[in-house]
Parts: C-alpha cells; sequence; structure tokens
C-alpha cells in the first residue's frame, strides 16, 4: 500500500492541522487539511493572505511540525522523526527555493549548487548536475560569488540546488516573489520545464495567478481549508477563482 | 531627554544580549585594577598599623647613624651600638625606662625537623625585653625565659612548627642552638607580626647567640616618662650621645619600617599587578572596540533610515557613544564592586598560599575608586569612538545589501603601512639590543612591533587562515571549508577578535621564554662557575633564613672524602665610599670549588689587608692590581686594602672577595650562604653526598644538592614567579575569550538567516555546530600563532637587553614544550569561546531563521 502510493504521490499531508499559540490567541492556520502532491507534476499553491498555504509548505516540507494529522513525503510519516532524520530528509530527499534567494554568500555558485550533496558528504550524480547547470543557464558564472550575479541569476542558482540531490519533491515558496517579472518567467519556465523533463516532482506557493498558471495543477487554500483543485490552469480562470474566494460566501 | 541619548538608551535595552561580552570585559579590567589598587592601599595599611603597634610603647630608639646600603637593598646594614649606652640614656632626665634591642636571623626547627618559615617574611630572634611598654611581644602563655636555654616564640611560628611549652627544639642561629620553649607570645593581639617568627631569649644568650661579641645591640628602645614629648626627649637624649650614634622618635621608627616595606616589596608587588590590569584593559579594549564595531555595521539599515529621516551624522554618533557611556559607567561600577571582592578575597587566599599579608580592614581610598571607574570609561568610550563616527557617516541611502563578504581591512595601504612599521620596529629593537644597548629604543621597537602586529593584523589574517585553514577542507569537508570562508569574511573583525587573544598570548609568551632564559642563565651560571661536586644551601627566600653555621665549612673539611669544602659568607662594607657586598671566604680554597675565569695576581694572598675584585667592578671603580681600596666598615672603622687579585666571573662569587681574617673584626652575625664542596679523588657523588649530609644534620639539616640539583633549585623561585604571572594573565585570556565569543555570537546573529538556509537544505545541528567551532578555532590560531610569534620575538629582545645591562651574560632559551602548551591554551580558548554561540545558532528554529528579514 505505501509503496503503491510512494509510486504515484512525492508529497501529502493527511488531516493536518497547526495552532499557533494557546487560549483565546490561538490561530487555526490549517483547519484538517488533506491533499497529495502527485510526483512528476508542478502543483501551485494559491490562496489569500492568511490563508495557510505557506504553513501547508513548511509542514508538508518537514520544515515545521503539524499540531494533529501526518505529513508524508513518499512513503515517510515525518512525524515519526526525530530532528538528525528529518535533516537528512530534507537534504537527500527535499529540495528548497525561497522566496529571498537564500544563497550563502561565502560559497561561489558551483559551491552552492552542490551544498546539500557536500553536507551529505556524497559525490552525487556529477552528470546531472552537468546537465543542471546548462538547464539554469549559469555555466560561465560557476566560479561567481553570489553577491556579483543578478536576482533573476541567484534565484536560478536556487533552482539548480534544489534539484541537485535528485530530490522526491522540491518546495518553492514564492521563487518570483522578489523578482522583476522577466526574471520570475524565467525561473518558472526553468521549473516548468525541469518537472515536465526530467520527471521531477515541485510544490510551489504562490499568491500570483500568472506564476501559478505555470503548474500542472492549482490547488486552492482559504481560512486553512482546501478549497478547490484546477487541472490546466490560465491566468484567467485562477483570477476568477481566487476573485470568489476573496468574496465571503 | 534628548533624541540621541533616547535612541542610545533604547538600543541598548533592546540588544542587551549583544553588549554581555564588552560588560564583562569592562567589568574584568576595572575589578582587577580596583582590586590591585586596593589591596596595595589596605597591605599598606595593614603595614603601617602593624609597625606602629610594634613600636606604640616605645617612645624613642637609639642607634647608630649610617647605614651601609649595597646596591638593589632598600634596608641598610647599621653598626650596632654600644649597650653600655643603655645606662647613659636611663640618666638622662625624663627617660622612665631604656633597653638594648639585640637581634639577628634565628629559625627555629618544627616538631617535624623541618625549619618554620624562612620563605620571605623575616625570621627572628632577640633578647626577651621584659618592660612591656618597650616589647611589642605579650607574654600569652607560660613565663618569660630565665634561664640560658630559654625562649619564647610568638604564637603563630609555634602552631606552624606544632611545637608547645615545655618542647625542646633546635634554633639556627645558624649555629644550631637547643632550646626549651617556656612561652608563647602574641604581637597586638595576633599570633605574630603578620607572618615575621620572632623567637624570645635572655639577653645574656641573645649577645652569645645573635651578635659578634657581647656588650652590642642593634639599638636601644626607650620610653618616656608620662607627660614627655617625644621630640624633646629625643632631644635630651641626643645631647648625651656620642658621634655616630642618633635617637629618633618611636614614630619615625615605625615609619621607616613601613618605607622600607613599601620600597623592596609593596610597590614592586602593586607595580607588577598593575602591569598586569594594563594588559587586561589593552586586550579588553580590542574586544570593546570590536563589538561596537559590528554592532555599528549591522545596525547600518536603521542608521540609514534615522539619517534619511533626517537625524544629523553629530545625533546618530552621540547616540552611539550614549549607549557606550551607558555600557562603560554600568560596567566600571559593578567592576568596582567586584575589586574590592577580589581584594577581600585575595586578602584571605594570599596567607593560606603562604604570601605574608597582615590582616586589617580594607582600606578604600578615594584614587582606588576614582582612578578605575576613569579608566574603564575612557577605554570603553575611547574603543567606541570611531565606530560612532562610522555610524553617523552612514548615507541615508545605505543599500539595503545582504550581509556579504567585506575584504575591505585587506587594502595595500594597510599592508605596507603594517609592514612598514615592522621593519622599523625591528631595525630600532636590533639597533637598542646589538648596536648601542638602550632599554628605550628596544622599548620603543617592541611597542611599535606590538602596533605593527595590529595594523598588519587584517592583511594577515586573509592569507594566515586561508594557510591555518587549508587542511578543514580536507579534514572536514563542507563544514570545515564553510567555516574558514566565514573567518576569512570580514579580515578587519577576524584581526581585531584575534588581536585580543594575540596581545594575551604574546605576553603569557614573553614570560614563558624570559623565565625559561632566567633559568637557562642559571644553570649556565652553575655548570661554568661551580666546580664543585655539592652545594651546601638552606632554601630560602627574601629576609627569612638564617644562613648556614660558620662552622659547617670546617667541619666538612675534616671528612676524608672531602678534598676541599668552602663556606662563602656575606658581608658590607663601603669601598671608596660605595655600599657593596662583600664575599667572606677563604680564597685559596675558592678556585678548587669555584671557576672565577682568569685570574690576575694572586687569590691566595690576600691576608687581613687584602682583596680580589671582579674585573668588570674594578673597572668601574678604578681599582688596578696593587692599587688601593678604602673599606668602611658597619663598626664605623675605615681601613686601607690592597687590590690583590683581578678575577672574570662573579656569578657566583660576587664582585667583592675578602678572607674571614681581614672581616673578623668587623663581623656582625656570621653565618655561610653557601658551602660549596670538591671531593676528594675517587670518591663517587652519591658516597660524599652522604658523608656531607650526615655531618649537615649536626648544623641544622640544610640541603645538600649535586651540581645539576643546585642549578635547578636556583631556578625554583623563576618557576614560583611564572606561576603567578600565569594566574594573572589569565584574566587576559578569559578577555580576550569573551571577545571572541561575543564576535561570533555577532556574527551568528548576523547571519541568522544564511545558518537557517543550510539547516533548511540538510545542515545537521552537529555540523552546525561544528562549522561556529572550526571558525573559533581558527580565529584563536591566528591570534595564537601571532601572539607566540610577537612574545618571542619580545623575550628575546628582553633578554638581549638585559645582557647588555647586566655583567653577567644571560642565556636565551625557547621552551617548545610550554610554548607549546601556551599554543594549546589559545586554542582551547577558541573552543570555549565558541561554545555559547555554536549551541544558541544549533537552537535556531529553521523556519524563523529563513523568514527572518
Amino acid at each position: 500500500m505505501t509503496t503503491v502510493t510512494a509510486a504515484r504521490t512525492a508529497a501529502r499531508v493527511v488531516d493536518a492541522v497547526k495552532v499557533y499559540g494557546a487560549g483565546d490567541t490561538a490561530v487555526r492556520a490549517l483547519d484538517g487539511v488533506s491533499v497529495d502532491f502527485p510526483a512528476g507534476r508542478f502543483t501551485a499553491i494559491m490562496g489569500p493572505s492568511g490563508s495557510g498555504k505557506s504553513t501547508l509548505m513548511h509542514c508538508a516540507a518537514g520544515l515545521d511540525t503539524l499540531t494533529s494529522g501526518s505529513a508524508w513525503i513518499g512513503g515517510t510519516d515525518l512525524s515519526t522523526l526525530d530532528d538528525r532524520r528529518l535533516t537528512a530528509l530534507r537534504r537527500d530527499r527535499v529540495g528548497f527555493v525561497f522566496q529571498a534567494f537564500n544563497l550563502v554568500p561565502t560559497l561561489t555558485v558551483a559551491e552552492n549548487i552542490t551544498l546539500p550533496l557536500d553536507l551529505a558528504g556524497s559525490p552525487g550524480d556529477p552528470e546531472w548536475i552537468d546537465a543542471l547547470v546548462d538547464v539554469v543557464g549559469l555555466r560561465d558564472r560557476l566560479h561567481h560569488r553570489p553577491a556579483q550575479l543578478s536576482g533573476g541569476q541567484q534565484q536560478r542558482v536556487a533552482v539548480a540546488r534544489a534539484f541537485a540531490s535528485h530530490p522526491d519533491v522540491v518546495f518553492a515558496d514564492e521563487p518570483t516573489g522578489n523578482l522583476d517579472s522577466r526574471s520570475g518567467e524565467e525561473v518558472l519556465g526553468l521549473l516548468g520545464r525541469t518537472v515536465r523533463h526530467t520527471g521531477r516532482t515541485v510544490v510551489m506557493v504562490t499568491h500570483d495567478p500568472v506564476a501559478a498558471a505555470h503548474a500542472d495543477e492549482v490547488v486552492f487554500l482559504a481560512d486553512g481549508r482546501l478549497v478547490d483543485r484546477m487541472e490546466n490552469p490560465t491566468p484567467d480562470r485562477i483570477l476568477d477563482r481566487m476573485k470568489a474566494l476573496e468574496v465571503p460566501s | 531627554m534628548n533624541a540621541s541619548v533616547r535612541l542610545g538608551l533604547t538600543s541598548l535595552r533592546t540588544h542587551r544580549r549583544r553588549f554581555a561580552g564588552t560588560f564583562l570585559a569592562v567589568f574584568l579590567g576595572v575589578a582587577f585594577l580596583t582590586g590591585t589598587l586596593v589591596m596595595g592601599d589596605t597591605l599598606k595599611a595593614s603595614f603601617d598599623t602593624m609597625f606602629a603597634d610594634a613600636t606604640s610603647g616605645t617612645d624613642a630608639v637609639v642607634r647608630s647613624a649610617d647605614a651601609i646600603t649595597t646596591p638593589g637593598e632598600a634596608q641598610g646594614v647599621r653598626q650596632p651600638v654600644d649597650t653600655a649606652l643603655v645606662r647613659t640614656v636611663e640618666a638622662v632626665p625624663g627617660v622612665a625606662a631604656a633597653a638594648p634591642n639585640i637581634q639577628g636571623a634565628g629559625q627555629l626547627v618544627g616538631a617535624d625537623g623541618k625549619p618554620i618559615g624562612g620563605q620571605g617574611p623575616p625570621t627572628l630572634a632577640g633578647n626577651w625585653i621584659t618592660d612591656p611598654g618597650l616589647n611589642p611581644y605579650r607574654l600569652a602563655e607560660g613565663r618569660a625565659p630565665r634561664a640560658s636555654g630559654e625562649v619564647v616564640v610568638n604564637r603563630g611560628a609555634a602552631k606552624k612548627g606544632s611545637l608547645h611549652i615545655g618542647d625542646t627544639t633546635t634554633l639556627r642561629t645558624p649555629d644550631p642552638v637547643r632550646v626549651t620553649i617556656v612561652g608563647l607570645a602574641t604581637f597586638g593581639g595576633e599570633d605574630g607580626m603578620a607572618q615575621v617568627t620572632f623567637t624570645g631569649m635572655t639577653r645574656a644568650d641573645a649577645e652569645k647567640y645573635l651578635t659578634a661579641r657581647p656588650g652590642r645591640a642593634a639599638s636601644i628602645q626607650v620610653r618616656a616618662e608620662p607627660g614627655i614629648d617625644r621630640r624633646e626627649l629625643v632631644d635630651r637624649i641626643t645631647s648625651v650621645l656620642p658621634a655616630g650614634v642618633e635617637a629618633i622618635t618611636g614614630d619615625e621608627s615605625a615609619q621607616e619600617s613601613t618605607d622600607e616595606i613599601s620600597a623592596q616589596f609593596l610597590s614592586v608587588f602593586t607595580t607588577f599587578l598593575l602591569v598586569f590590569s594594563g594588559v587586561a584593559l589593552l586586550v579588553a579594549t580590542f574586544s570593546i572596540h570590536n563589538t561596537f564595531a559590528i554592532v555599528v555595521a549591522q545596525r547600518t539599515r536603521d542608521n540609514a533610515l534615522l539619517r534619511a529621516l533626517g537625524a544629523a551624522r553629530r545625533q546618530i554618533t552621540a547616540s552611539t557613544l550614549t549607549e557606550a557611556t551607558a555600557v562603560a559607567v554600568t560596567a566600571s561600577a559593578a567592576g568596582l564592586a567586584g575589586g574590592i571582592g577580589i581584594a577581600a578575597g585575595l586578602q584571605a587566599l594570599f596567607p593560606a598560599i603562604g604570601f605574608p599579608f597582615p590582616d586589617g580592614t580594607l582600606v578604600i581610598g578615594t584614587l582606588s575608586l576614582l582612578l578605575p571607574l576613569a579608566v574603564g570609561i575612557v577605554v570603553c568610550l575611547a574603543s567606541a569612538l570611531v565606530p560612532a563616527l562610522r555610524a553617523g557617516r552612514t548615507a541615508p541611502l545605505a543599500a539595503l545589501r545582504e550581509t556579504s563578504v567585506d575584504t575591505s581591512g585587506a587594502s595595500r595601504t594597510r599592508a605596507v603601512t603594517g609592514a612598514g612599521m615592522l621593519a622599523l620596529a625591528v631595525a630600532l629593537t636590533l639597533a637598542g639590543v646589538l648596536i648601542t644597548p638602550s632599554l628605550w629604543s628596544a622599548g620603543g621597537g617592541a611597542a611599535l612591533a606590538l602596533a605593527g602586529f595590529v595594523v598588519l593584523g587584517p592583511v594577515a589574517s586573509t592569507t594566515v587562515v586561508r594557510f591555518l585553514g587549508a587542511p578543514l577542507d580536507r579534514l572536514r569537508g563542507v563544514t570545515g571549508g564553510l567555516a574558514r570562508r566565514n573567518a576569512l569574511r570580514s579580515p578587519k573583525r577576524t584581526a581585531a577578535t584575534a588581536s585580543a587573544l594575540m596581545i594575551g598570548v604574546a605576553v603569557v609568551s614573553l614570560f614563558t621564554v624570559f623565565g625559561a632564559s632566567l633559568k637557562a642563565t642559571m644553570d649556565q651560571t652553575v655548570s661554568r662557575s661551580f666546580a664543585g661536586d655539592v652545594a651546601v644551601s638552606t632554601p630560602s627566600f627574601g629576609a627569612g633564613g638564617s644562613g648556614l653555621s660558620p662552622a659547617l665549612a670546617p667541619a666538612l673539611q675534616r671528612l676524608p672524602e672531602v678534598d676541599t669544602a668552602v663556606g662563602l659568607g656575606r658581608g658590607v662594607a663601603k669601598v671608596d665610599g660605595h655600599g657593596r657586598a662583600l664575599t667572606v671566604t677563604d680564597p685559596a680554597a675558592l678556585r678548587r670549588t669555584f671557576d672565577l675565569g682568569d685570574v690576575q695576581g694572586d687569590l691566595s694572598a690576600l691576608g687581613g689587608d687584602g682583596l680580589a675584585v671582579d674585573r668588570t667592578e674594578a673597572e668601574r671603580q678604578h681599582l688596578t692590581l696593587g692599587g688601593t681600596a678604602r673599606l668602611t666598615f658597619t663598626d664605623g672603622r675605615t681601613l686601607p686594602f690592597t687590590v690583590r687579585a683581578l678575577y672574570d666571573r662573579s656569578e657566583l662569587a660576587g664582585e667583592y672577595v675578602i678572607t674571614r681574617a681581614a672581616w673578623a673584626p668587623h663581623r656582625t652575625q656570621d653565618a655561610d650562604t653557601l658551602v660549596a664542596v670538591a671531593f676528594a679523588d675517587g670518591v663517587s657523588t652519591a658516597d660524599g653526598k652522604a658523608a656531607v649530609e650526615q655531618v649537615a644534620a649536626r648544623f641544622g639539616n640544610p640541603e645538600v644538592q649535586t651540581r645539576a640539583e643546585y642549578a635547578q633549585s636556583s631556578a625554583r623561585g623563576i618557576d614560583m614567579m611564572l606561576t603567578l604571572v600565569y594566574a594573572l594573565l589569565a584574566l587576559a585570556v578569559l578577555i580576550a575569550l569573551l571577545g571572541i565569543a561575543n564576535t561570533l555570537t555577532l556574527a551568528v546573529h548576523e547571519r541568522t538567516r544564511e545558518l537557517g538556509l543550510l539547516r533548511a537544505v540538510g545542515q545537521t545541528r552537529a555540523q552546525l555546530r561544528a562549522m561556529v567551532r572550526w571558525e573559533s578555532l581558527l580565529v584563536a590560531a591566528f591570534g595564537t600563532a601571532g601572539g607566540l610569534g610577537l612574545g618571542a620575538f619580545l623575550g628575546w629582545v628582553l633578554v638581549e637587553a638585559s645582557d647588555g645591562a647586566s655583567d653577567s651574560a644571560f642565556a636565551f632559551a625557547l621552551p617548545p614544550v610550554r610554548l607549546a602548551v601556551v599554543a594549546l591554551v589559545g586554542l582551547a580558548a577558541g573552543a570555549l569561546a565558541s561554545l555559547r554561540p555554536a549551541h544558541r545558532a544549533a537552537r535556531l528554529d529553521v523556519l524563523r531563521a529563513v523568514a527572518t528579514e
């Protein structure tokens, strides 16, 4: 059963509840969400501010823990892991792209890309890394430091790093939030291409319908609940759905 | 309250943790300084009280007017006065009582056969003065000595030696005297006059054992009739005294004693401590400066915003300085309190480890409070000044950039300036050491070398850290590589952090090298000059001990195993008006146990009116072979002596040698300081030593040592000194450690986001901790390496300068084991410093770290 699920689902959460604070000030950021992210697909999580989309991603990626319910990466239940195993899981099976690039300023581009592999002490797959470098188009920048790159270039480095260790799933948190539209378009195209050409899985949180339209599927959250899913989205359809969400029913 | 002040104080409140290190650095420096000053004052006051107590019943003291003072000694040797004068003084109207004070060295042997005291404070013996007004000691138990061989000892000495009333023991004067304890005495209500031991005997015994011949006393104590003014009394006594004898009031006598203690011990001691406070504060300066520099750098955004909103440069600077002032004032005030605590603690601790400090309430003078407070505040403000000015210069549109790699420290100008300073420093030092020996240019060069190191630091840190860290990449993989690059991130910051440790380590290495060189020098001295097989001496230090019986050398000479046994005694005289120490011995036998180098003239022909002089000293005093020197002895007599021999090596034999026959008429209490023994041919060292020990046992059991043991024991004092120095420098190293810890904490704070990212992409907590630890170790290694180099160089300078400044040759030695230990301590400081920051970094919440703006 688990193996079958693992083959088709890269990550999933079941009855996920996340409560911040306690008593009168308690906030239910996630209120019983169950969702799975199919392998080999590019999924976008959308929702208005405070809908719980970032929390969902953090919990699904093992950066945060759920109050109740469970989060799985492939066949692994994250709640059973201690900090050391969780760290190893993030290192080996999950990739991250953050809004604020988050490269290590002292490392070169090449070193930033292989950082998760280096931390694991594994040589990785040199051919794959080499191919990645070409995909993100940074071959001539490999020995530069992050400070010498533009924002778009830095985010492309972050994308390459996220895929470097053949992760089960890459989580991207508003990856275009700090970029101009052209650079943003490049990064999104890059994510989409990588999923389609190499069969990787990407889960992206965004509030931008144009960005979300790059995904294969969009899941909508509101008030900590899953409210809709949309296959083959277009910006206009997403925008309409979002407007509906923001109007109190 | 104006805006800048309010801003400064608010930011201080918000970022309290960032200043913890600064606070501690100032606190420790100020506390140490205060402690030193308070302890100095307290000691001085205690000695004041002690000497005043000792003479409180004595209204006047009669003694000989002239004292012979030899170089390097504060206390002169005074000729005794004739006890017949007691009658004369007693006859003066207004004198209630007068008593001779016959005093000499007398060391008691405890119940366990070991001598009591002798490591610093005097071990005295004297006549038990029966007039209670004139005797500072009071009988606490038992009775006064009445018959020969009966003594009263102070209770402290009795306790130390486990002696009780009725016990019989040995008193070394230095001839062993069998004495029976009949009474125990107290001094001013205490068990003794600080740690001084005192044995009171009958006047006849005192005259017999403590003076060269009866009828002589060190001084005469006088008590006035009620209502007689002390000055008046002194004037009256003076009018009946013969020439060469003077009378002073009891107060003056007490003051003299205090001044002597102060000059020969207290001022040296406090100066010594003050130097270490200075080192600690210098180290603190670097730490404080670094903290402010980092805090200002981290606040660039805030300051830029303030500037954009219309804050003037001056206001930003003022707000930073307000923070510095607040830290300085609170830390210094806390330091004052801490310092008083330290003084109280030391006062309790020192007697426990055998330092002779009298008790007494703490004396806290205004200066002891104001000076450390001022120094603390000035150091803190001066350290913060440059960062504060830099804060003021923040451009309103300062880039809101990520914390990045700053290599601004490694500029070419800096490299050239630093290298120039170092070159000049070396040149100046070498000139001061090798060409024309001058402590000033050597010292100036040393100071300049330090400054050069500091200027060159940021440039050097890049190279050195890259070099030291090179193996890390291979050994520790990405963790090591990250650590190395973090250490390289801000060369200025790395250098400033390391500088604090560098200074601490440099001073430690300096003393280590100098100490080892002194030991090597002594070793060399003994092996060059001591040609005998064993040396007999009493282990003593300072004013304690009683020396060796002059009868020991002749007794040893009679042993069949012994070829030659030569005793060396000590005398003083003025040579052509200059106070000098004399070596009193058998010059003919001297050459068989000592290597005097090249000897001109005939040592065996000195006779009763000849002397031998060290060649260098002879040149200084313009004495030539066959010439005449006029020697004035403590008895006031001046006699011409013919220079009959000149020799080269004065290290053990001293500058002047005269025969026992020549010294005998002028002698005081006779004692030898050393008996050198050469065995007859064919006698093994073990056999010879055993035979000598057997005889020595009858003379109060002094130590019998082979050449090697003798050289080693001469160096024992140096080890003791080094231990004290290390203890004091631990403070400087601690402050440096705090500086590293603070810099790391600030760096961790600054890199929150980066650390969060590393954790997010899979760095384990252990890897993160290791990364911070290795960074700390690299910085510490840099500081330690610089400190070792600088310290070894300065040690060499000090040795060479001392060599140039003195007659005896100094040897330079680099002790590899000790220096390795110093290096390890430096690295351990780095590892310790990283503990908390690494722990905090590892505890970072990944999510929050990633989300931090």
